[in-house]
């Protein structure tokens, strides 16, 4: 489809043709000019004197002076009278009349303008280029690309034709020669828009330290663009390169303190450290900006669930939910905060939501388990802990919270099976981060393991110093008929949730996209081998809805 | 001095009173009917006598009534029609014997006119270009009758695709005749010599071996066909000629002719190209990705405005040295020299009604004023030293002077956390019935939980029994069956008593005509009439919709309204294939009595 066009547009007029039809006439007609008045004075006027002919380009500088103005209305009025008194042949004031039509949205128009302008200097690369522009922007990607071939071989040297060739690879999705292009267009002269575009591809595939290697380059080479900057922040943020994203986005917020995406980055940085009061201060910023923005709200709701003001958080976080009510991490924290607020009913609604759009995440279900438990739904509880423990591969604390409901149940056999999982998990955490375990998982981790008589519980090698939290935990524990030797796991499931929210909140925080995570899939999981059958997931399926 | 600094630090609020003000307002008159650009504003001692005027080359009104004007004080001292638009203006002294009395000069179309004592002195044409020697062999062939027309044509379109000199106007008009109308035109034009011209696209002056104040200058031209030329003050011959890869816009020049000089242009291609003496193609190259609006050299930083609202600083090699951004388009650029303090900055008129005047990124001043600015000039005007000339795009002239305590100072106006820091957050409030709910969600969840589970369960139930009670009854608007692929749907049209009743019926199969069906209306015969309650359908070509239309007489005065069933059946079978409710609405006109 895209070639057909592309054959129809650049059809130049052969000597064979008739030119003159082929375009003043047209477009005299497009431009409301009577067409072939000078024609007709000279036929019917054959007297001696001739005429002196008007300089094509005369107005041309008043044109170009009018356009960078962005004074539109002047710019076409004297178009108007050039192109009428030089009967469409003043090519510049086609071609400055083709920009408006494309900055006014008209780009079809635009690209038949500047396909009148490549008819009348077929020599001349800037004409082809701004064809080529309006095939692009009206998303024929492929056209577009053959006219920028045609027009680089008329200017070898221009960076522009080859970082648009590069875009436009970008969209056919052959990032190889996306790539050579935009190094070529690198190598004739940088530009900023260049590397951003380069970083896009290695992100595209997947490629973070590529993608980090080239904005670092970028960043470099032009130190003051914050959207580099707030971009390599991000990367940094999202490989956990703490100390590095924050220089950046702190870079980016001196040259421009009200950059959205930097204050969230950063925002969400100092939240995870607990500077609850200092991230609320750089939001009102963003809240002044960009008031509608979800993962703002989101952010700021966290804010006041760390600071144990649990009513504003989830009026900010519904807020936010209105705002972007497919967005799962919002409902996962809402889900979570309900969950604290001992409002299991909401909760359990807000998660089996989350799950819905984000159905592989083991913690999501976990937390619908702790919500079903405190429900009394203690079978479906269990089938959300089956699928939480079958999808989650480094959580200890799923494994922790199924074992603390089986024990309640009186399944030794299987709350013993869980803690053993748990503790592999724990020692794979140990041997690769030094990563603080909560004290409060730690402690019930140590009790449930002397209720198990699972052995000395020697994966804990840190001391655990947190007092506070043993009062509370047994505290909780309701009058029910079920047996709770070990506290309830509502308390368990809020701790670990917290610190799960926290970690997952930057990658939220800054709208960066998360390649890893696959589009979301039907609903049905994969028949598992084990003893849940998949009639199990699909009942509990029934339930989230 | 102290308070002076003090309202320095921001210069937003500084200028709004008149007392704190750097500015006095000296003359204002939004009527002056003024229509240019900065590049036609020029400041200079015309007589000699020590009163500077100020030289407009006004575009007039819709760029119709080109006229040069001469200002002095508030008043137009002399005001003379021009041949064509002005480009730009500039004055320069010519010779150097006493009187030392600049003389002006105004560019336009492919001339400049140069003025002394405002008298016209002399007329420079740019010499025409080289024409392209095939096609002149044309034409001189036409001339002596030995190419016909058609030929003529042919040959000079081979030439307009192929060649890298382009065509002349006369060429290209005859290109675009009919075939009629071309032999008068070459009978006409062919003894005439083709030229081929270009224009001035700007202008500017280099001082030729002095860098004192009144020194020698020569003109800069930028023409149209990408060329810079250096014009010789006293015998305007050509001194130098530059070529660039594109057509010039802005210029901006430093040195001297004789000893070094640096030439600046800013292109129609956004690019701005650096040349030094004995350069004849540029040196250096910055591409801003943007068109430029504006170029102006403070010292040795080239400041350049772009239409994307932001000003960059450039090293003279076309290193980017620093943005700032704008918070509206830039409409015009100049430069603010206050020689008494040995301040160079940057104004810059902007589309909201402000100037804004910066040295390097730090904002100095900023100067409201009624109207968009469009050309500015500073400078020595009337006896005042400091002068700032404003022009609006209303066409009104503004003048301010620059109080004599006045003093630029960096005040970092921008500094700090921005206003929005100090705002409340607006969180919305939760009600006392929310506190309630949660507290009984709190007592009673699980109960609430099971309750809403039972009512899920139920709701699915009957939702599933009901649609499949519409599939065995085909109570369905859309048939389902393999065999008769069908889609009803029905417009009831009208007031009443007598409504219109359209069933569009359509067959969805891919290929398969349908046909033998009938239409059945099932209603309650004491509140409808209807003329057929059954009949025939037409065979259903595929794809198309079938519109069958009935009238409807409500019978009832009462504003009863009740429900029409159209059932569509096959031929030989009780079951409807689909059927529809129809709910009449009730008739607004008066039953028929």
């Amino acid at each position: 489809m895209a070639e057909e066009r592309l054959a129809t547009h650049l059809e130049f007029p052969g000597p064979g043709s008739d030119p003159s039809h082929s375009f003043d006439l047209y477009h005299c007609a497009r431009l409301g000019i009577e067409p072939a008045s000078w024609c007709c004075r000279d036929a019917t006027d054959p007297v001696a004197h001739t005429p002196e002919f008007p300089i094509l380009e005369k107005q041309n500088w008043l044109i170009h002076l009018h356009y960078i103005r962005k004074d539109y209305e002047a710019c076409k009025a004297i178009i108007k009278e050039q192109l009428q008194e030089t009967q469409g042949l003043c090519e510049y004031a086609i071609y400055v009349q083709a920009l408006i039509f494309r900055l006014e949205g008209n780009i079809q128009e635009s690209l038949e303008l500047f396909q009148t302008c490549a008819i009348l200097s077929p020599q001349c690369a800037d004409n082809l280029k701004q064809v080529a522009r309006s095939l692009f922007l009206l998303g024929k990607h492929k056209a577009a690309t053959e006219v920028y071939n045609e027009a680089a071989k008329l200017n070898q040297k221009d960076w522009e034709i080859c970082h648009n060739l590069g875009v436009c690879y970008i969209y056919l999705k052959q990032f190889d020669k996306a790539q050579d292009q935009l190094h070529n267009a690198l190598h004739l002269n940088r530009h900023d828009l260049t590397y951003i575009m380069l970083g896009k591809i290695h992100l595209l595939e997947g490629d973070l330290d590529k993608a980090i290697e080239i904005y670092k380059k970028a960043v470099e080479f032009s130190p003051e663009n914050t959207e580099l900057l707030t971009t390599l922040g991000l990367l940094y943020l999202q490989l956990g390169i703490y100390q590095k994203a924050f220089e950046h986005l702190g870079n980016a917020l001196t040259y421009d303190p009200t950059n959205y995406k930097a204050i969230l980055a950063a925002g969400s940085m100092m939240q995870t450290h607990g500077d609850f009061e200092v991230a609320l201060t750089k939001y009102r910023v963003v809240a002044c900006a960009v008031p509608e923005s979800p993962p703002l709200w989101n952010n700021i709701g966290m804010c006041f669930f760390g600071k144990k003001k649990y009513v504003a958080a989830i009026s900010c976080l519904k807020r936010a939910n209105y705002l972007a009510p497919f967005d799962w991490k919002i409902l996962y924290n809402l889900g979570l905060v309900h969950l604290t607020m001992q409002q299991y009913a909401s909760a359990f609604h807000f998660l089996s939501a989350a799950i819905n759009f984000q159905p592989k995440m083991g913690e999501l279900y976990m937390l619908l388990a702790v919500a079903l438990t405190n429900l009394e739904d203690l079978e479906n509880a269990k089938r959300a802990y089956a699928e939480a423990v079958r999808l989650d591969k480094c959580n200890p604390l799923v494994n922790l919270n199924y074992a603390v409901l089986l024990y309640n149940q009186g399944e030794k056999r299987g709350a013993l099976a869980q803690y053993q999982e748990m503790e592999k998990k724990v020692n794979l955490l140990k041997d690769s981060s030094s990563l603080e375990f909560d004290p409060e998982m730690v402690e019930m981790a140590q009790k449930l393991g002397a209720a198990l008589q699972a052995g000395e519980a020697l994966v804990w090698t840190k001391p655990v110093k947190d007092p506070k939290s043993k009062h509370r935990t047994p505290s909780t524990s309701k009058t029910t008929s079920v047996q709770q030797p070990l506290g309830s796991n509502q308390a368990l499931g809020q701790a670990m949730s917290s610190a799960a929210t926290y970690r997952k909140l930057p990658s939220g925080a800054g709208g960066t996209p998360q390649p890893t995570k696959p589009p979301s899939l039907p609903l049905e999981p994969e028949p598992t081998v084990e003893a849940q059958p998949t009639g199990a997931s699909a009942q509990i399926r029934e339930k989230q809805v | 001095m102290a308070a002076a600094s003090s309202s320095d630090s921001d210069g937003g609020r500084a200028e709004s009173s008149e007392a704190n003000s750097k500015w006095l307002d000296a003359h204002y008159d939004p009527m002056a009917n003024i229509h240019t650009f900065s590049a036609c504003l020029a400041l200079a001692d015309l007589h000699g006598d020590g009163e500077y005027k100020l030289v407009v080359g006004d575009l007039g009104p819709g760029g119709q009534q080109p006229r040069l004007k001469v200002f002095k004080g508030p008043t137009v001292l002399s005001e003379s029609p021009l041949p064509a638009l002005p480009a730009a203006a500039a004055t320069f002294l010519m010779e150097q014997h006493e009187p030392r009395t600049p003389a002006l000069a105004l560019a336009s179309g492919p001339c400049v006119y140069v003025y002394k004592n405002l008298r016209p002195y002399f007329k420079f044409s740019l010499p025409d270009l080289p024409p392209n020697p095939l096609e002149q062999d044309l034409w001189n062939q036409a001339k002596e009758d030995r190419i016909d027309p058609l030929t003529l044509k042919e040959m000079l379109e081979g030439i307009r695709e192929k060649a890298e000199v382009p065509l002349s106007v006369q060429s290209l008009r005859f290109l675009q005749l009919e075939l009629r109308d071309m032999e008068a035109f070459v009978n006409q034009h062919k003894s005439k010599p083709i030229r081929r011209q270009t224009v001035i696209t700007t202008m500017a002056t280099l001082k030729k071996n002095l860098a004192d104040e009144d020194a020698v200058s020569c003109l800069v031209l930028g023409t149209e066909n990408k060329e810079l030329l250096v014009l010789d003050p006293g015998a305007f011959t050509i001194l130098a000629q530059m070529s660039l890869p594109s057509v010039p816009v802005f210029l901006e020049v430093s040195g001297q002719f004789d000893v070094e000089f640096r030439l600046a242009a800013a292109c129609r291609n956004g690019n701005i190209y650096m040349l030094r003496r004995d350069s004849k193609r540029p040196k250096y190259c910055i591409e801003l990705s943007a068109q430029p609006v504006g170029l102006v050299r403070v010292h040795k930083i080239l400041v350049v405005g772009s239409n994307q609202d932001s000003l960059h600083g450039f090293t003279h090699k076309g290193k980017k040295l620093w943005t700032v951004p704008m918070p509206a388009a830039i409409l015009t650029m100049n430069l603010l020299e206050q020689q008494s303090r040995g301040l160079q900055a940057v104004m810059a008129g902007l589309a909201n009604g402000e100037v804004r005047i910066y040295h390097d990124k730090a904002l100095l001043n900023v100067i409201r004023t009624p109207d968009a600015v469009t050309s500015l000039c500073f400078g020595r005007y009337g006896r005042e030293d400091n002068t700032l000339i404003m022009t609006t795009r209303g066409g009104g002239l503004l003048i301010k002077i620059l109080k004599r305590t006045a003093v630029f100072v960096e005040g970092g106006g921008e500094a700090g956390p921005p206003p929005a820091q100090a705002m409340k957050l607006n969180v919305p409030r939760k009600t006392r019935l929310y506190v309630d709910q949660t507290l009984r969600e709190r007592e009673a969840g699980t109960a609430m939980h099971r309750a809403f589970q039972a009512d899920l369960y139920l709701l699915r139930l009957r939702a599933a029994r009901a649609y499949v009670q519409a599939l065995e009854s085909s109570l369905s608007p859309v048939s389902a069956t393999a065999r008769e692929p069908l889609k009803l749907h029905a417009v009831v049209q009208g007031l009443g008593p007598t409504f219109k009743l359209t069933l569009h019926l359509q067959n969805v199969s891919a290929a398969r005509p349908i046909v033998g069906l009938r239409v059945c209306f099932l209603y309650n015969e004491v509140l409808y009439a209807l003329p057929r309650a059954f009949f025939k359908v037409p065979m259903l070509v595929p794809g198309l919709s079938y519109p069958l239309e009935t009238f409807v007489e409500s019978l009832s005065d009462k504003g009863i309204s009740d429900i029409i069933k159209v059932l569509v059946l096959r031929e030989g079978q009780s079951a409807p294939l689909l059927s529809a409710h129809i709910n009449m609405p009730v008739s607004e006109g008066l039953a028929a009595a």
